[in-house]
């Protein structure tokens, strides 16, 4: 009895301390997790080409043949959005310019997909900022900052709702360039999963749609590519229809993340 | 337990905490990544002696504190949540028919199955695929090392 309550005053202790012991053990751990980190980069990709071998011609031709569509598709947006341009770039150079980012390696990510990064409060980064990739691919929002490090909470992480746009191709009707702006949430499912859900049952989704993030919330900057819709869920008698989705981000396939450090919400 | 063990425990705490949360999640499957520190510490509880406290509770501490290192919440969360699970597993035991082989695998695999399963529920719980492969993917390499510390790592009674 005694020990079980010195051991909840130890405790309690420790947690007002927490964030510097945290600090110091990811400081001295940094160099051996890094390695194991690489380690796993190198091994996952040996093993993904034994494993893959056999596919890769075929996944090779299906890019070759995805490419030209896209490219297709390039072609008529393009012709689509030339009267559109100027107010574009306009939004594009808002949309960019002005982001101070800062660059941090990942060195580790647990199963609730929180990610650690090697920058921390010295380096400007603070609680709620977001994280993306260097293709504007949001990863989540920074959950926990130490004085050298920080745990990045993915847009996977069970607790992680943002609001997005679903993106489609422009239509033109009666001569008028037309967007159709639906909204829905991603709400994180672990492993690096996610779906969609709460888009309006009178909406029209389709698969390949993409999902950015809207500026409903304020949570993010608009426009950061979040997913694509695989597959949708849609039932009459509900109000919402879902949809299942593939995230873009893959944290396998990147060293280093940027931390957008002047983000207002 | 002599020093070298206690300072051998802690050592492999530290590695395999430190492997579960950068070169297994290469090795992912639906998300799930071998909970190696529960795996190792389940292992030294079930196989430590009846009446012998601290190689109960030694586990327990040193696997939660690695464990609250890495996570986001709380420090304790861990540490509290094993030590009552340590407690469960001896009491457990205890209550379980005698066999000539004191730790037996019949024994193992529905204990580390009920254990982690609780685990995880006080983790971060949410029944999906993702949950499932976890348990399936835990339990396969469980036994795997399970196998391998019985035959290297204790020494019977």
């Amino acid at each position: 009895m005694i020990g079980a309550v010195a051991l909840f005053i130890l405790l309690f202790v420790l947690n007002i301390f927490v964030s510097p012991i945290r600090n110091i053990f990811y400081a001295l751990s940094f160099p051996i997790q890094k390695v194991f980190w690489n380690a796993g980069t190198s091994s996952s990709t040996f093993l993904g080409s034994l494993l893959n071998a056999g596919s890769l011609n075929n996944e090779n031709n299906t890019l070759k043949q995805e490419n030209q569509k896209l490219l297709s598709q390039v072609v008529v947006l393009q012709s689509l959005m030339q009267g559109n341009k100027a107010q574009s770039d306009v939004s594009a150079i808002c949309q960019n310019a002005g982001f101070n980012l800062v660059m941090a390696g990942i060195v580790g990510l647990d199963d609730q997909d929180i990610l650690s990064i090697n920058k921390g409060s010295i380096d400007g980064i603070s609680e709620g900022m977001p994280v993306i990739n260097q293709q504007g691919v949001l990863f989540g929002k920074v959950l926990k900052v130490y004085k050298n490090f920080s745990q990045i909470m993915l847009i996977s992480n069970k607790n992680s709702v943002i609001n997005v746009k679903i993106q489609q191709n422009p239509t033109i009707e009666e001569g008028d360039v037309v967007t159709n702006e639906i909204i829905g949430v991603v709400k994180g499912s672990g492993g690096q999963r996610a779906y969609l859900d709460l888009v309006s049952i009178s909406d029209t989704i389709n698969p390949q749609d993409l999902l950015v993030t809207s500026a409903i919330e304020k949570l993010f900057p608009r426009d950061l590519l979040v997913a694509q819709i695989k597959q949708i869920q849609k039932n009459d008698q509900k109000p919402f229809q879902s949809a299942s989705i593939q995230l873009f981000l893959d944290v396998k396939t990147v060293d280093n993340l940027f931390v957008i450090t002047n983000f207002k919400r | 337990m002599t020093w070298q063990k206690v300072l051998i425990t802690v050592f492999l705490f530290y590695i395999f905490a430190l492997l579960q949360n950068s070169f297994f999640s290469y090795f992912s499957v639906f998300g799930a990544v071998p909970n190696l520190v529960f795996i190792l510490f389940f292992l030294l509880v079930f196989f430590a002696k009846k009446n012998q406290l601290y190689q109960v509770l030694f586990p327990a501490i040193c696997a939660g504190f690695f464990l609250d290192m890495f996570s986001y919440s709380y420090f304790g969360k861990y540490i509290i949540l094993l030590l009552i699970i340590a407690i469960l597993i001896k009491k457990t035991q205890s209550l379980l028919k005698s066999l000539d082989d004191n730790f037996p695998f019949i024994y193992f695999l529905p204990l580390f199955l009920i254990y982690y399963i609780i685990f995880e529920i006080f983790s971060s719980f949410t029944f999906n695929l993702g949950f499932l492969a976890t348990i399936v993917y835990n339990l396969i390499v469980a036994s795997g090392i399970y196998f391998v510390f019985k035959k290297y790592g204790y020494t019977k009674q």
